[in-house]
């Protein structure tokens, strides 16, 4: 699985890419094309490049070769399709030819900047100066290009002929016939050319690819520290301290809103977790499966502490995506998603996350289902999560309660607009079996209409 | 020919033509030409795709642009490779064009090319700036008027207005159509502070209060103020429309209150009727810019594509009476 198809699947993954800033679009493309990494050797030495380049845009982001590797970065051009071409001998044009020279020119720039950064044994660039003379035959020095005159004896004489013939505004038949002599010969040149230059294919595009990647190094260090992400450490369960939600941490910023990052630690097996309404279960979910989709596609996770584990996915039944497009109920897309999940988690490690299931169909079945996946999900490999509002489920997996609604937390009148404000979503461990009661309280803090809320009061004390 | 020394006086020129086959080609070349001849180093570059060998309305020939020695131009990749002329390539764009990226390239040895060029107001900017990086002292943009180009001409300093028999061969109408198109060119800028915020409004039809302040009023476009609600007036009597406007919109404005004041970006949005906008002056309207160009010159073709001639001298005479402005004959000059 690739980050392009991640980020449809998450939402708040997506909002991680979005605010990553690349410099050229062959570093974008590279950052799409990464793909879910499911090997701990290949993360750590990912992880291993990240740490060296995030030290060195600390201590020398604002160094003159740093400056230059991102003015080469800026001008790189995605020149894959080119680079396809001539692999298999395709003349290329002149356009074509200067984009090669100035792909030449800009990664001789970008060895010399990372050599000097000390980030060449982490970049290791190709040199091709070889390429870069061959389409340089006078020896400027300069990116500029045209068919020199250099490349063929036929050349300088038809100019000359050319130029007399044009300023003084000569025979214009004779011209045409100049012009189209030296398209032939042009084009004779640069099929040569692209001929000679097809044993470079190799290197040109590991020197694109390399300048593509470094540019998706750099604009993952650069959100890590803007976002001070952590570097995660691999160990046989998932823990974090002051987990946050970038997505929803920038949108209550915005809002004027508390953001509160959680600490939260699961194993293998099913971790319940239940709370209050509005007390974040659903949004603890979410930032978990965002977080680990960062760190397996090589990024630092949003915590101030991480461990983690290697998953070969991340799957999620998360309530609010009702599948309206394919005509499925609520209910019957999340059974369908839920028996995949169960299907393979018979052969795949996975890191599960259900958010509340059943909670559309009728209270008695409703809680048997997820009394049944509790079980079958204790008995598989996988790291599961699910939130809950049915108490006596009488399993013995662990359970994480929310806090929740604290009265007092806050040194202001309670209203609906700040109820925030007054919700504790840190987790305690909570061994009985029961689910908090707060529905009608929140529903009375909501404004929701009095008579209803006596009336179900009501209705729980008969 | 005394607009030359006009044209120096400032960086950036553009030429439009009212109309195609209004000689804005055989203007272009005789500016290049008298550029060459005084040893100015220029930059050319174009709106859209133009500078086909055949127009491809009538299909009569059109005059290439001739381009001399170290005359920097940009053009698409598709135009640079069936240049005739020899040239350096300095620079190619990333962003792709449906001729391919557009190149930029010193002239090394004087001939023709097809010149295309930005599609968009910001990018024709980026390459006048680039032209000016590379040392070039006049950059000529070769410019169209046409709905279907979001590039804006406005951006250079001064602009050179092309008409001919191709608008119309009833000299009349064609004085008439001119001097609406001339006027419209020369509608008053907006206040200096105000070009900053506005300019950087991307859609929609916002009030601007007595401070200068923009607001939005939720109308997408000009064709969509009949479904506006609320009072529009809420903010005062004046009007930013970041798009097209519209006869409607002049009209709905006018019905909504006296003395309205409305900003366009530049003329090139204004599709509007002569009537329309006289009807809106009549009742107090106001119309601004936030972008003009000065207008040295009118040049006029006396020939239209169907072969019909106008008399030069007098449809010279007769414009030049109406806008007050001299008019050259292109094939004159």
């Amino acid at each position: 699985m690739k980050i392009k198809e991640l980020i449809k699947r998450d939402p708040g993954f997506q909002y991680v890419i979005d605010n990553m800033e690349f410099m050229s679009g062959a570093g974008r493309r590279r950052m799409l094309e990464t793909d879910f990494m499911t090997q701990a050797d290949a993360l750590e030495a990912e992880w291993k490049r990240l740490d060296v380049v995030d030290r060195t845009i600390r201590t020398r982001g604002s160094s003159r070769p740093y400056i230059d590797l991102r003015h080469c970065l800026m001008q790189l051009h995605d020149l894959q399709g080119t680079l396809a071409a001539l692999s298999v001998h395709t003349p290329l044009n002149e356009v074509e030819l200067f984009e090669i020279k100035n792909l030449a020119h800009l990664a001789g720039k970008a060895r010399t900047a990372l050599a000097e950064l000390g980030l060449d044994g982490v970049l290791p660039m190709p040199d091709l100066d070889e390429v870069f003379a061959m389409l340089d035959p006078d020896r400027t020095g300069v990116v500029n290009f045209y068919i020199y005159d250099t490349y063929d004896p036929r050349l300088a004489p038809l100019r000359r002929e050319l130029k007399a013939l044009q300023e003084h505004d000569g025979d214009a038949a004779r011209i045409g016939a100049l012009l189209a002599e030296q398209d032939d010969i042009q084009q004779e040149v640069c099929s040569l050319l692209s001929d000679m230059l097809a044993r470079y294919s190799q290197p040109l595009a590991t020197a694109l690819e390399q300048m593509a990647y470094t540019d998706f190094l750099l604009a993952k260090a650069t959100l890590g520290q803007q976002w001070n992400l952590t570097r995660p450490r691999l160990d046989d369960h998932v823990c974090y301290r002051q987990l946050f939600n970038p997505r929803l941490r920038d949108r209550n910023e915005k809002a004027g809103l508390r953001y509160q990052p959680v600490d939260i630690s699961i194993g293998s097996g099913v971790t319940l977790v239940t709370g209050a309404n509005m007390a974040g279960k659903t949004v603890l979910l979410k930032s978990i499966g965002t977080a680990q989709l960062m760190v397996q596609c090589g990024m630092y996770a949003p915590a101030l502490w991480a461990e983690t584990m290697v998953f070969d996915d991340v799957v999620a039944s998360i309530g609010d995506e009702q599948n309206e497009m394919n005509g499925l109920s609520s209910y019957a897309s999340e059974i369908i998603k839920i028996s995949d999940i169960l299907r393979r988690s018979r052969s795949e490690m996975l890191l599960v996350l259900v958010d509340e299931p059943a909670r559309t169909t009728n209270p008695v079945e409703g809680k048997a289902l997820v009394q049944a996946l509790i079980s079958l999900m204790e008995t598989a490999t996988s790291v599961t999560l699910i939130t809950t509002h049915y108490g006596q489920l009488g399993s013995r997996c662990r359970r994480l309660r929310v806090k929740g609604f604290v009265e007092g937390m806050a040194d202001v009148p309670l209203t609906p607009q700040n109820i925030n404000r007054f919700i504790d979503y840190s987790l305690t461990e909570d061994q009985s079996d029961n689910v908090p009661h707060e529905a009608l309280r929140i529903a009375s803090i909501l404004g929701c209409d009095e008579q209803l809320i006596a009336l179900a009061q009501e209705n729980i004390n008969h | 020919m005394p607009f030359v020394n006009d044209i120096l006086r400032h960086r950036s020129l553009s030429i439009v033509g009212l109309e195609k086959n209004t000689g804005k080609t055989v203007c272009l070349n005789y500016i290049l030409h008298r550029m060459n001849e005084l040893g100015i180093h220029v930059g050319v570059t174009s709106i859209g795709v133009d500078g086909e060998q055949v127009d491809s309305v009538f299909a009569t020939a059109k005059p290439e642009i001739t381009l001399y020695e170290g005359t920097h131009f940009i053009t698409s990749e598709q135009h640079y490779l069936r240049r005739q002329l020899v040239s350096s390539l300095e620079a190619v764009d990333s962003r792709r064009t449906a001729l391919g990226p557009l190149v930029t390239a010193r002239v090394l040895l004087r001939g023709k090319v097809l010149l295309s060029g930005a599609a968009t107001t910001g990018v024709l900017r980026q390459q006048i700036e680039q032209l000016d990086s590379m040392g070039v002292r006049l950059s000529i943009v070769d410019g169209a008027l046409s709905r279907l180009s979001l590039a804006s001409p406005t951006v250079t300093d001064a602009m050179i207005l092309a008409t001919g028999a191709a608008v119309s061969a009833n000299l009349k109408q064609l004085v008439a159509k001119t001097k609406f198109l001339f006027d419209l060119i020369n509608i008053e800028e907006v206040d200096p502070a105000l070009r900053e915020p506005l300019n950087n409004i991307e859609s929609g039809i916002w009030a601007v209060d007595d401070d200068g302040v923009a607001h939005d009023l939720g109308i997408a476009s000009a064709f969509l103020i009949g479904q506006a609600e609320g009072d529009l007036l809420r903010f005062g009597h004046r009007f930013f429309a970041s798009g097209a406007v519209s006869d409607r919109l002049l009209r709905t404005l006018a019905q909504k209150g006296k003395d309205i004041t409305l900003i366009a970006r530049d003329f090139t949005k204004l599709f509007i009727t002569p009537e329309a906008l006289s009807d809106f002056r009549r009742r107090g309207g106001r119309l601004q810019v936030l972008q003009r160009s000065r207008l040295l010159a009118v040049t006029l073709n006396p020939t239209s594509p169907q072969g019909f001639l106008l008399d030069s001298r007098r449809a010279c005479d007769t414009l030049a009476e109406a806008l007050q402005m001299p008019v050259y004959d292109v094939k004159k000059i």
